[in-house]
């Protein structure tokens, strides 16, 4: 990134190669919208590109890449907000019906399917900090730094996640609504 | 240690990340095994934990997302080259494309993506050498030398580049009915924004169904006003192949009455090739554009487009 900074555009090719689909499923998994985040990834790499005079390397890229992301999806949520619409069942479980030998794994991806609307219904904090620490396996320290917050906080935060999530999915298991 | 304080310390999720001092954690262990219901929890935790990591990584469209960034990337050396070099006047498209092009968000990206396309072919065909036309006179002393001739080539090699990548793009997106519809829900529209309008120029310049097109003109026609539009038509005409959409755009920027079109309605008259109808509308649109009062020569209005014609 630092090459970058210094008017070395082609280092930024490689770097959106190493992780444009990490940041990419992070999206996915936050909005729940295949489209929103493709929108949300080039929203990311645009200001990289356009805010690469402020990139401070006592950072680490991937956190302002976080940050970044985080900044463009709250973009995508607060118009969401403003005009809501309707979020379509089929982009969320879209790649879950694409699993192989769905008689076998019936109940298990119904499981899947369960979960992540379970994963829907959480706040936007927690489902944050679950993607983070569970779905990108990230360390509590990392996340923390993305999350601009101590280590402890973002311990507490997924552990209160994990939390509302069991609760969520229990209470959806016991009394299935529409997706 | 009570089921209480373990629910409201979050011990059990706690215990589960790892993150419990020693000490605290065989406190919380002592009391699982007296204690059915928080057992019971724990596991339940530790079952959903595994499913967790099952959700499969969502499948990023790689090729798509790595084309519009590509497409950036590209347009951000060009600024760099072009800033770097001796600053050279603007010309009508510069001015055209820069009117919106720094303030569009990367959220309409495909869109940006096709005008950008739009700016560098019409930026070609402009600037192609063997072409010389009267738009360009102020540029040409600046463009007549070694320096320009590279950059040419590059800009040309770059336009070939694009055009395969949004034409890609655009059938990657949509189908041509898709599309269609998505052109014809404008037309109800009394103010499409700024936005709609630029979308509706892309579309104009690069959708490869001439059905598409034409309804593009169509939505468009409402808003000549707009001097995006009528810049937008201006620049998307000369790269227009079929009669039926140059027609159209002939007699919607005469209507307009917008004499920065002169040049290319004189161009279009001219121009052996071009379809006979094309050369004859022309003809008569230069023909509005010198009559000095608007109200005696209205263009007569040819019967409403159809879309299905095609
Ligand atoms: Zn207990």
């Amino acid at each position: 990134m630092l090459a970058v900074r210094a008017g070395d555009l082609d280092c930024l090719g490689e770097l959106f190669e190493r992780h444009h689909r990490r940041l990419y499923a992070f999206c996915a998994h936050l909005t729940g919208q295949p489209a929103a985040a493709e929108d949300i990834v080039q929203n990311v790499f645009h200001r990289i590109l356009k805010y690469r005079h402020t990139y401070r390397d006592d950072g680490r890229f991937t956190t302002w890449m976080y940050h970044l992301a985080r900044t463009c999806a709250a973009d995508f949520f607060n118009k969401q907000s403003a005009a809501p619409t309707p979020v379509d069942p089929a982009d969320l479980h879209g790649h879950a019906s694409a699993d192989p030998a769905p008689d076998a794994h019936a109940s298990q991806s119904d499981d899947l399917a369960l979960l992540r609307a379970a994963l829907h219904r959480l706040s936007r904090e927690h489902r944050e900090i679950l993607i983070l620490s569970r779905l990108q396996n990230l360390e509590h320290r990392e996340a923390a730094r993305i999350l601009d917050c101590s280590v402890g906080a973002a311990k507490v935060r997924a552990h209160r996640a994990l939390k509302a999530l069991r609760e969520t999915y229990f209470a959806l298991r016991q009394n299935p609504q529409p997706l | 240690m009570n089921c209480q304080r373990i629910q409201d310390e979050l011990l059990l999720e706690a215990l589960h990340d790892g993150a419990l001092p020693p000490g605290a954690a065989d406190a919380v262990r002592a009391h699982l095994l007296t204690c059915d219901a928080c057992r019971a929890q724990l596991a339940s935790l530790e079952a959903l934990a595994a499913q967790l990591d099952r959700i499969p990584v969502p499948p990023a469209p790689t090729d798509r997302m790595r084309a519009g960034f590509q497409a950036m990337l590209d347009a951000e050396k060009r600024a760099l080259s072009a800033a770097s070099a001796s600053p050279r006047p603007a010309s009508g498209l510069d001015r055209f494309f820069a009117r919106f092009f720094p303030r569009r968000p990367a959220y309409q990206f495909a869109a940006s993506l096709s005008l950008l396309a739009l700016g560098l072919f019409v930026g070609a065909r402009y600037l192609a050498p063997e072409t010389k036309r009267p738009v360009i006179a102020q540029t040409e002393n600046t463009l007549a030398n070694a320096a320009s001739a590279a950059e040419l080539a590059e800009l040309r090699e770059q336009v070939n580049n694009m055009g395969r990548l949004v034409t890609y793009s655009l059938l990657q997106q949509k189908s041509t009915s898709e599309r269609l519809q998505s052109v014809l829900a404008t037309l109800q529209l009394k103010t499409p924004d700024r936005r709609l309008l630029t979308d509706l120029v892309g579309t104009l310049a690069l959708d490869p169904s001439v059905n598409v097109r034409l309804s593009a003109v169509e939505a468009l026609a409402p808003h000549t006003g707009e001097d995006l539009v009528r810049a937008g038509l201006i620049a998307a005409l000369p790269r227009e192949t079929a009669p039926l959409v140059q027609v159209a755009m002939i007699e919607l920027l005469a209507a307009a009455r917008d004499t920065e079109a002169a040049p290319i309605f004189a161009r279009l008259m001219l121009d052996e090739r071009a379809d006979p109808s094309v050369r004859e509308t022309a003809r008569r649109a230069l023909a509005i554009l010198n009559t000095p009062n608007p109200s005696t020569a209205a263009l007569p209005r040819r019967p409403a487009i159809t879309k299905t014609m095609i």
